[in-house]
């Protein structure tokens, strides 16, 4: 590959590989954050080499993004040694982080929008004049020595993710960072982009740029990376070389306890255990509503989980939010839905709701629940929303009474009862959602990514919730991302690309080679 | 290799909101929560009051400031005038705060409190009794409020732009019905002027009609389901919408609500002045009604805030215009004071609500 750019400071000195002797060009030694009393990360002792790739991995609430942040210039540390290059350094706003070649990219960029790819990747470097033309073609020298296809003069709005991600990256380059951190960088790529930028983070890696890769996903962090520290309540548990980690030590370092039968190996005992199918619901038939939603067809019954695998953007939370009344499809031309062999459509969610459909959103922040709200209010809502549990005066019994029930039931966390939900962690977050819409008492309930943002110790119990629907002869639809998910929980599999519905298996029958087949496109 | 795997997280606002609704204080503890850890509860560092807490004080202060230093203004005929100007601005206030909460916003109620008065007014003058014209005055309000509400709920239109046209087209018909920017009352209307006028062992009915509302209204938001239905609506829309409350009937209610509020409004105007002016459509009634809304604690932002807020707001800017009164400060200056108040208000605001880097949503 061609660099013509000048090499990053100290690329002379870097290694070009782990295990070489060398300087660490930052490290931390008991480094603190304090937030009003509470340690955010506590005692936390941290290096990186030039040239390695450092994953960080940890539960929500690790502290791993407040470590970064403190690295990054975003935040201070409240005490302990930072040093850069060997001297000690502080950094009170991210722009001295960048003069000191440190740069992060986060998980939502922060690009604007309206500018072009070449104008962001200068962004904070803008001459007193600037010639277009100029700016351009060093912007299109520098993406083209590394490799990427994005043409500079296209506004950032009309990219993806992943041409996005490739301008950050293009831009902390240009600012010469030795230090990269990217946070949860795969979080919205496709498969091959994945691979690609895999390939990426492998040339930063030659060039002599130290790389922190904060990720949720364990199997990446184990394939890219050198080392791995592990973070868990805001404490260093281990920082060990990758070649010594496997999956199973990792998730044991980030919980502090053994997941003996890990959440995705219910798979085995699936013959046995099959449930019985009951009537069928809901038929969705040539439902069709603007471009991502084409002519699609399936049927739901009582008593099953059906899984609906498939790409981000290929339709299954519009098709979720159709049937749940949240969307409208096409009025003309539209197909049908079937409640029990009873045509129905909705225009709001409330309709959805008194006739016994139940919707769990995707993006809880955005639309599950009400932030200044306490648990209790926020299940309690979902209560007086329905026809049967109304009444016009508040009673704090049946308030309180409810939330009991499903703090038990879901087992939120107690010790966080009187808090504003906003306060919670996301796995108890998740599981006052579900029980916002269990309490009005469902008989079809869809899950849309019911696992996304929890930690890995919550994700079992929400997927026993799930079987548990099933059981009780609830029809249960559950769309996810996550392959393994998917195959461990549901009864039958669906799997959507661009709109349709193009592959159903019996979850004995599927792998999850076949379902990415079909979901690829 | 591994395929799809499970999207990045998204850790929520860490803001922690002083108010309850119902006004029930508790100490903000924004710039001091941390990050979510796992099984712990943010606990605040430093006090920190409620921004209630703050008007409340200031009020008082300047109320002994006020007393000292403005002759007449402890006398009790101006303390009784100042009951009776807040009243007014309160009862106005109760109903903005509503729609405020919401994260709405209803910028014709003082064009419907005179709007419909006037028209009544002039009925009355022409001969109609009193009970049909107040009739009227309530259908006109009610009427606003139904195309107000339709407007913002099914057609979907910002509000402060429906509201602002609104309050114009009220205030052209209105004075097409009554040419005059004064429109007088009956001098004996017994009925009509006692809640202006009239005492109760003592108060001015005024003080006493505000109470009630206040606490019809503290009763209302807190202890009914259409009183959280609205606060979760103000607090999120589209949460509220996907947990099967139905928005578009309640926003039509709530602008029902408001304009009702200043129907009650107006009569208690025509018993304390004898006549209701066009003139203060015109005028920055409104704004002052905002102000105090906005200064009592009920965030712009929606889903905060209570009764309380409303009362405390009221005292503090009823106590600095009757002030200014007496001061005989010219409209200009009170203009200024006005606009830096609420600066300053909105400073506070942020303050107390920080919104920084470290309560912004990023991945942990």
């Amino acid at each position: 590959m061609n660099v013509a750019l000048t090499p990053p400071r100290g690329a002379a000195a870097a290694a070009k590989g782990p295990g070489a002797a060398r300087e660490p060009v930052l490290r931390i030694v008991n480094g603190n954050k304090i937030y009003g009393g509470v340690h955010a990360i506590e005692d936390v002792s941290f290096d990186l080499f030039p040239g390695e790739v450092h994953a960080l991995v940890g539960e929500n609430g690790a502290g791993k993004s407040t470590l970064c942040k403190a690295i990054a210039g975003a935040i201070q540390l409240t005490s302990g040694d930072f040093q850069v290059d060997g001297k000690p350094a502080r950094f009170e706003s991210p722009r001295d982080a960048l003069a000191a070649g440190i740069c992060m990219v986060y998980q939502e960029t922060s690009l604007v929008p309206t500018m072009t790819a070449a104008q962001n990747i200068e962004l904070g470097n803008e001459k007193l004049i600037t010639r277009f033309r100029t700016l351009n073609i060093q912007a299109q020298q520098l993406l083209q020595s590394l490799n990427f296809h994005v043409d500079p003069a296209t506004p950032i709005g009309m990219l993806g993710t992943a041409k996005r991600q490739m301008v950050e990256i293009a831009r902390a380059v240009y600012n010469n960072a030795r230090i990269i951190i990217f946070d949860e960088p795969t979080a919205s790529l496709t498969p091959e982009e994945i691979v690609h930028f895999f390939n990426l983070v492998r040339d930063l890696r030659a060039r002599g740029v130290a790389i922190i890769y904060i990720s949720h996903a364990l199997e990446e962090s184990l394939q890219v990376s050198d080392r791995i520290t592990v973070l868990r309540d805001g404490k260093l548990v281990i920082t060990a070389d990758t070649a010594d980690m496997t999956r199973e030590k990792l998730v044991r370092f980030m919980i502090g306890r053994d997941i003996s039968q890990t959440h995705y190996s219910h798979r085995a005992g699936h013959a046995e255990r099959r449930r019985e199918r009951r009537g069928k619901v809901l038929t969705v038939e040539n439902v069709t509503m603007g471009t991502t939603v084409k002519n699609m067809s399936f049927s739901i019954y009582a008593g099953e989980v059906v899984g609906i695998a498939g790409l981000i953007g290929s339709g299954r939370t519009e098709i979720a939010k159709i049937i749940f009344g949240a969307l409208k499809r096409n009025l003309i031309d539209g197909g049908t839905i079937r409640l029990h062999g009873r045509p129905v459509r909705y225009n709001v969610p409330k309709q959805a709701i008194n006739d016994g459909i139940a919707y769990i959103t995707e993006d809880r922040k955005l639309n599950g629940f009400f932030e200044t709200m306490v648990v209790d209010d926020n299940v309690y809502i979902g209560k007086l929303a329905t026809r049967a549990g109304w009444r016009f005066l508040l009673s704090m019994a049946t308030r309180g009474k409810l939330a009991n029930y499903w703090v038990d039931r879901l087992k939120i966390g107690t010790l966080q009862r009187k808090a504003k939900i906003v306060e919670l962690s996301g796995g108890n977050q998740q599981k006052v959602v579900i029980a916002k819409s269990l309490v009005q008492d469902p008989r079809i309930i869809i899950f849309d990514e019911p696992t996304r943002g929890v930690d890995v110790g919550t994700i079992p119990e929400i997927h026993a919730q799930i079987r548990a629907l099933a059981d009780e002869g609830k029809a249960v639809v559950v769309i996810s991302s996550y392959l393994p998910e998917v195959l461990s929980i549901s009864d039958r599999i669906l799997v959507a690309r661009m709109g349709r519905i193009v592959a159903e298996f019996d979850a004995a029958d599927a792998t999850e080679d076949k379902i990415m087949y079909a979901a690829i496109h | 290799m591994t395929w799809q795997i499970m999207p990045g997280l998204l850790v929520p606002d860490t803001r922690t909101q002083p108010f309850a609704p119902g006004g029930r204080r508790m100490s903000a503890s924004a710039n001091s929560a941390p990050p979510r850890l796992r099984g712990q509860v943010a606990k605040s560092a430093a006090f920190k009051p409620s921004q209630e807490q703050i008007v409340l004080l200031i009020t008082l202060l300047l109320l002994v400031v006020f007393s000292v230093a403005l002759p007449g203004f402890s006398s009790i005929a101006n303390l009784l005038n100042l009951m009776r100007s807040i009243s007014i601005l309160g009862i106005l206030s109760l109903g903005m705060g509503l729609i405020v909460i919401s994260r709405g916003i209803d910028l014709s109620e003082v064009a419907i409190m005179a709007g419909s008065w006037s028209v009544a007014l002039i009925e009355i003058q022409k001969g109609m009794p009193v009970f049909w014209a107040a009739s009227i005055a309530v259908g006109i309000a009610v009427a606003i409020g139904l195309a107000n509400g339709a407007m913002v709920a099914f057609i979907e239109a910002p509000a402060l732009f429906v509201t602002l046209a609104a309050g114009f087209v009220i205030y052209g018909v209105a004075f097409w019905f009554a040419p005059a920017w004064v429109v007088y009352g009956p001098k004996d209307a017994p009925g009509l002027l006692f809640l202006g006028a009239g005492h109760i062992f003592g108060i001015p009915v005024p003080i006493l009609v505000f109470a009630a509302a206040a606490v019809l209204m503290h009763l209302f938001l807190s202890r009914t389901s259409t009183g959280r239905f609205i606060y979760s609506q103000g607090d999120n829309p589209e949460s509220a919408r996907m947990a099967g409350i139905a928005l578009r009937p309640l926003i039509v209610l709530e602008y029902v609500i408001v304009a009702l509020v200043a129907w009650l409004a107006g009569l208690v105007w025509i018993g304390t002045t004898g006549s209701m002016q066009m003139a203060i459509t015109q005028g920055t009634m409104v704004f002052d009604v905002i102000l105090v809304v906005v200064l009592g604690g009920i965030s712009l932002v929606g889903g905060r805030g209570g009764v309380f807020s409303v009362v405390v707001g009221c005292a503090l800017i009823g106590t600095l215009l009757n002030a200014f009164t007496i001061m005989d400060i010219n409209s200009e200056v009170q203009n200024i004071i006005r606009g830096v108040v609420l600066l300053a208000a909105i400073i506070l605001d942020n303050w107390l609500h920080p919104r920084d880097e470290e309560t912004a949503r990023q991945g942990d």
